[in-house]
């Protein structure tokens, strides 16, 4: 099976440099935005398996990402891990109409992370 | 033929000097299509890489003849012993119909390889010379001729031209494959801060003050122990602390019984003179600690401290991955510190707590001894009191709650003359009316404690009945303050209990047939339905509770009366 494809998307180019790391180690291919336009423009070239996203970033945030793949049925179906600051929350209604699977608060455990990854496609795989 | 593949990670320990063989394949890849050969030899003519996609020409007849031994002046390995650290890029074309263009790859000063960028001369024919190679080497000449015809030329200057070009894009590449090394390396760091920085978050938001010290060292030990990739992970606790808590060790790591106990008692004194942290990666060595080796092999103990205090210690056994570092010993003292500081304040607030506990105890033990008879009531009606919370399925922590209420509910006694609360007779109506303010009396001297606002309903709803024909406000049904229904059928259930100036007490039995029949009149039903579930054994513990508290009280009046005259 090819491995599966994650778009990372964070203005913070640490971040990005992190969350890539673990994820190639853990044999993911892994595509990278630092905003959310370029982060769109990816999702619809690259179509990747799994979209994790900052909520805050320039040009477009990360929830208005969501809304603008929903609204594509070539990307409506990627599901979304979404990185916050800590202590923000987003309204269930916008995460449960925009695909956001789960919410990690930063700074948030690379571990962590990765496990939540795997749950959240072999949870897209079963429901596939 | 050895290729030496190195990932080049900084910080791995990757062979030094080598060139990452992605950064050859990619520079090959680009020489390739204008008829050039890249290889890497070692100084000794060990070839370390060499282009395997070049053309026929190149993989037939060059390669072989960079490999061959030849012990003449003019053989490879000659030449590549004139090259030192700082040579130029030298062409040679002692090889014949080859032109080669060297130059040293110089890592840290010293000479670690020696880049060959090779073509076909641009003199290169079948001559005598290169038949003579090509049987050698078990070569049709004719082929290779014709091999050698798709094949471009390069003069000296033009290979030359192109070996510069080579050595700078190399520099570049290796410069850039380093930092991509080093970015990793860094990411990896920065991922391990990360991991940290989360569990320290997580850890903070776990230390609620009520919330007991054993409790909070499971889940902070269960953390560490999937972060840090450790076996067993465990607590102790010492001095002033160590009540609070059994020496204990989480994880998968099993040790003998008593094992854990040993430990700590050997590791305190030890961290109590070290106050840092003690890091030890082979156990069975160590002079104090060796008798653990045969269970683990490492342990790393960090001191929980707060100024020059030793409250305990964390410590954890056998690293799954490698040996326990310095970083590991970093973010344990972390946590240990962020722990103490944690257990100090369970510490101070258990203090406060127990202060005022005792002050009020003090408080209803008072308003108690201004009537003999009814000695230790309030303790055994805050004790009943919250056993009924607990039966009916409320929280504990409404239940504590209760039970302070419960201490408290008779407090306004203390404004009720005494001649009227130990009258051995009948009260008329006036000392009736002055007997029934206590219930507001007690709710006024608490009215300015804010931090017990919440009990005051259970202290002026005590006598209220749930047909409404108590007292003050003539409250019925769930109208009735929950606080104030359950001490009501403690506050009853004491009192027929106890001896009275005017009748005895009435036996367990009579007591609880008695509550039963006054279900639903005076008291809520549902709670009386509880109150009944609690096991006789209880009753009689709180009944037991009452004649050791009076023979206390009659011990101490005996003691305060004058002595007889001599």
């Amino acid at each position: 099976m090819a491995s599966k494809k994650i778009l990372v998307a964070d203005d913070e180019s640490h971040i990005l440099n992190v969350v890539s790391l673990k994820l190639r180690n853990a044999g993911f291919e892994v595509i990278t935005a630092s905003d959310g336009q370029e982060a769109l423009e990816l999702a619809q070239s690259e179509r990747p398996d799994l979209l994790i996203t900052d909520y805050h970033m320039p040009q477009l945030s990360g929830l208005e990402l969501c809304q603008r793949l929903k609204q594509d049925p070539a990307t409506a179906k990627i599901p979304t891990i979404m990185l916050t600051a800590r202590g923000y929350q987003l309204d269930t209604q916008d995460t449960e109409q925009n695909g956001i699977l789960r919410m990690l608060s930063k700074p948030f455990s690379p571990r962590h992370l990765l496990s939540t990854v795997n749950e959240v496609l072999a949870a897209a795989a079963a429901a596939a | 033929m050895a290729l030496q593949i190195n990932h080049h990670i900084a910080g791995s320990g990757g062979v030094r000097g080598t060139v990452p063989k992605a950064v050859l394949d990619n520079l090959a890849t680009r020489f390739r299509p204008a008829g050039l050969f890249l290889a890497l030899l070692r100084a000794d003519g060990t070839i370390l890489f060499h282009d395997d996609s070049a053309g026929l020409f190149f993989q037939r007849y060059v390669l072989p003849l960079l490999q061959y031994e030849d012990t003449s002046d003019s053989g490879i390995k000659q030449q590549l012993r004139t090259l030192s650290a700082t040579s130029p890029v030298t062409v040679w074309n002692h090889l014949p119909g080859v032109i080669l263009a060297a130059f040293p790859h110089v890592d840290r000063r010293q000479m670690a390889g020696i880049l060959i960028l090779a073509a076909k001369s641009a003199s290169f024919k079948l001559s005598e010379e290169v038949v003579r190679v090509c049987s050698r080497l078990g070569l049709d000449g004719i082929w290779l001729n014709q091999q050698a015809e798709e094949t471009p030329t390069f003069t000296e200057e033009a290979i030359q031209r192109q070996a510069r070009m080579l050595l700078a894009m190399m520099r570049d590449q290796v410069r850039l494959s380093s930092l991509e090394g080093e970015l990793d390396s860094l990411s990896g760091q920065l991922a391990n801060t990360y991991e940290e920085l989360s569990l320290i978050y997580q850890l903070s938001g776990g230390m609620l003050i009520n919330r007991g010290a054993n409790d909070f060292f499971k889940t902070a030990c269960l953390d560490v122990l999937e972060t840090m990739g450790v076996q067993g992970m465990g607590v102790a606790l010492s001095g002033d602390a160590a009540h609070r808590q059994e020496p204990v060790l989480y994880g998968p790591l099993s040790l003998p019984p008593g094992t854990v106990h040993r430990l700590s008692g050997e590791l305190m004194p030890v961290l109590f003179h070290r106050k840092s942290p003690l890091l030890i990666n082979d156990l069975a060595k160590d002079k104090t600690f060796h008798w653990l080796g045969e269970h683990a092999r490492h342990l790393l103990a960090v001191p929980l401290q707060r100024q020059d205090r030793v409250l305990g210690c964390l410590f954890a056994l056998e690293k799954k991955a490698g040996d326990f570092d310095s970083q590991d010993s970093k973010l344990l003292n972390s946590i240990a510190n962020e722990s103490a500081i944690y257990l100090e304040n369970v510490m101070l607030f258990d203090d406060v707590h127990g202060l005022m506990m005792g002050l009020l105890h003090s408080l209803t033990s008072a308003v108690d001894a201004k009537d003999a008879y009814t000695c230790g009531h309030s303790e055994r009606v805050a004790a009943i009191s919250r056993q009924l919370t607990i039966e009916a399925g409320l929280p504990d922590a409404l239940a504590e709650r209760i039970y302070m209420a419960g201490l408290l509910h008779d407090v306004g006694k203390i404004g009720v003359p005494e001649s009227v609360l130990q009258k051995t007779g009948r009260l008329t109506p006036e000392e009736f009316e002055q007997m029934k303010r206590h219930p507001q009396i007690g709710a006024k001297i608490l009215q300015d404690v804010k931090q017990i606002s919440d009990i005051i309903p259970g202290v002026l709803h005590h006598h209220e009945r749930y047909d409404g024909q108590g007292y003050p406000g003539r409250l019925t049904g769930e109208n009735i303050p929950l606080m104030g229904r359950i001490i009501c059928l403690a506050d009853c259930f004491d009192a027929m209990t106890s001896n009275r100036t005017y009748r005895k007490a009435l036996p367990l039995e009579v007591a609880l047939t008695e509550i039963r029949r006054c279900s639903g009149t005076q008291f809520d039903p549902i709670l009386t339905e509880a109150f009944l579930k609690i096991s006789v054994e209880k009753f009689r513990q709180y009944m037991s509770m009452r004649q050791e508290q009076a023979k206390d009280m009659i011990e101490l009046q005996r003691n305060l009366q004058p002595a007889p005259a001599a």
